[in-house]
């Protein structure tokens, strides 16, 4: 699993009246789920743990380079219903064509896209019966994170820092990282791991 | 240390502050220069939009359909149909159409663009590609998040479907340069299927 809490270092994301920065509560996110993942016996990654910018390449450059890695991006909204959670995959893409068994980077999403978008639905699912007001379903968007990681990969985005008070923010967390956890468990038996990094991927009925 | 030498390295400070003093008006000149060359670009833009609008005043109105967001959560788009004198030609009438939507709704909590936002240019190339330019406050104004940049974009798309169909897809720019993202999310370097207001990849 590699864990992206968005945004960093110079970068603060969405910002708060009350000084909340997306920046910081993606952090502490991202430690939560990966203790929830870590639990069911899954390797956790980070793209950071501290406050530092990689670049979206240097992000998804970490996923590529696992075999069989999911790829989840940790997003706090500045608009939206607050108390409500949305999980985004990419829309579709043009399958690209392969050069010797290689995925353009560029590209790299498109193979990958109906495992994420069943990783997605899985997700949603969960923080859905959480979080009333939250969709059912993966919504979609064309997302520049996305598009350039060779893994099952989705965004999951909590409405929002515009909340008055940060402590209602913070309460969530735990919650959404749980429903997070449930969402990879439930998805993971359908994931047919491809034999290198990077490779098209397979999927079980 | 060789006097010498102490001698040459103050006359080498003194000639660095002398250059420093004279350079740094002028330096501050200049930038000044390129913020007011920046600035009446933009309200060229806008000089030429309100031409363009009392180009066409004498036109007859018709019904057009604009897509602002169905309510302040900015969970979805609602149509509004609203009566401007549009121009047949497809250029005038998108920059019409999307300068409209810039000015906003009466509702000002139904925006899905930045009230500070300019259309600078408008373009169709020839396979229906538009390219709309937009002022950097599109981006610099435009609330962070997944949610706010995909609905302002499908605001976009969905009025430009909705009023020019001569429009297939679209390439957003902003300040005349393609960017990679609109504010740290949505990917700007690919064009946008304009039926669908769902991006795909050339």
């Amino acid at each position: 699993m590699v864990l992206d809490p968005a945004h960093g270092g110079v970068d603060p994301g969405a910002r708060g009246t009350g000084g909340v920065r997306e920046s910081d509560i993606v952090l502490d996110l991202a430690a939560q789920v990966k203790r929830g993942l870590e639990a069911q016996g899954f390797q956790v990654l980070r793209t950071r743990s501290a406050n530092e910018n990689p670049s979206f390449d240097e992000r998804s450059a970490l996923a590529n380079a696992q075999t069989g890695g999911i790829f989840l991006s940790l997003h706090i909204s500045s608009t939206g219903l607050s108390g409500t959670v949305r999980v985004y995959t990419m829309p579709d893409m043009p399958i690209p064509q392969a050069n010797g068994g290689l995925i353009p980077w560029d590209q790299a999403q498109a193979p990958y896209l109906s495992l994420s978008r069943r990783l997605g639905d899985a997700v949603q699912g969960e923080l859905a019966q959480k979080f009333k007001g939250s969709p059912a379903e993966v919504q979609t968007a064309f997302l520049r994170q996305l598009r350039t990681t060779a893994a099952p990969a989705i965004a999951v985005e909590i409405s929002s820092v515009s909340i008055q008070d940060k402590t209602e923010l913070d309460k969530m967390l735990p919650g959404v990282a749980e429903a997070i956890v449930r969402g990879v468990v439930a998805f993971r038996p359908s994931y047919v791991t491809p034999a290198v990094p990077g490779a098209a991927p397979g999927a079980k009925p | 240390m060789n006097p010498k030498w102490r001698v040459r390295i103050v006359v080498g400070l003194g000639i660095a502050v002398l250059a420093a003093a004279i350079y740094f008006p002028i330096l501050k000149k200049r930038v000044k220069l390129q913020a007011l060359v920046q600035q009446k670009s933009e309200e060229q833009a806008r000089r030429e939009l309100v031409q363009s609008l009392n180009a066409v005043s004498d036109a007859p109105k018709v019904k057009a359909k604009l897509f602002w967001a169905s309510d302040a959560d900015d969970s979805g788009l609602a149509p509004t149909t609203v009566e401007l004198p549009l121009s047949n030609e497809p250029v005038l009438r998108a920059k019409q159409v999307l300068n409209t939507l810039l000015a906003g709704p009466v509702d000002s909590e139904l925006r899905t663009v930045p009230s500070d936002a300019a259309l600078l240019a408008f373009y169709i190339l020839p396979d229906g590609t538009a390219i709309a330019d937009f002022s950097e406050a599109m981006a610099n104004s435009i609330p962070s998040g997944v949610q706010s940049e995909q609905l302002a974009v499908d605001s976009i798309a969905k009025t430009l479907e909705a009023n020019v169909p001569q429009v297939k897809r679209l390439k957003i720019l902003i300040h005349g340069q393609e960017v990679e993202t609109l504010a740290g999310h949505l990917d700007l370097t690919g064009t946008f299927p304009v039926s669908t207001a769902a991006p795909s990849k050339k």
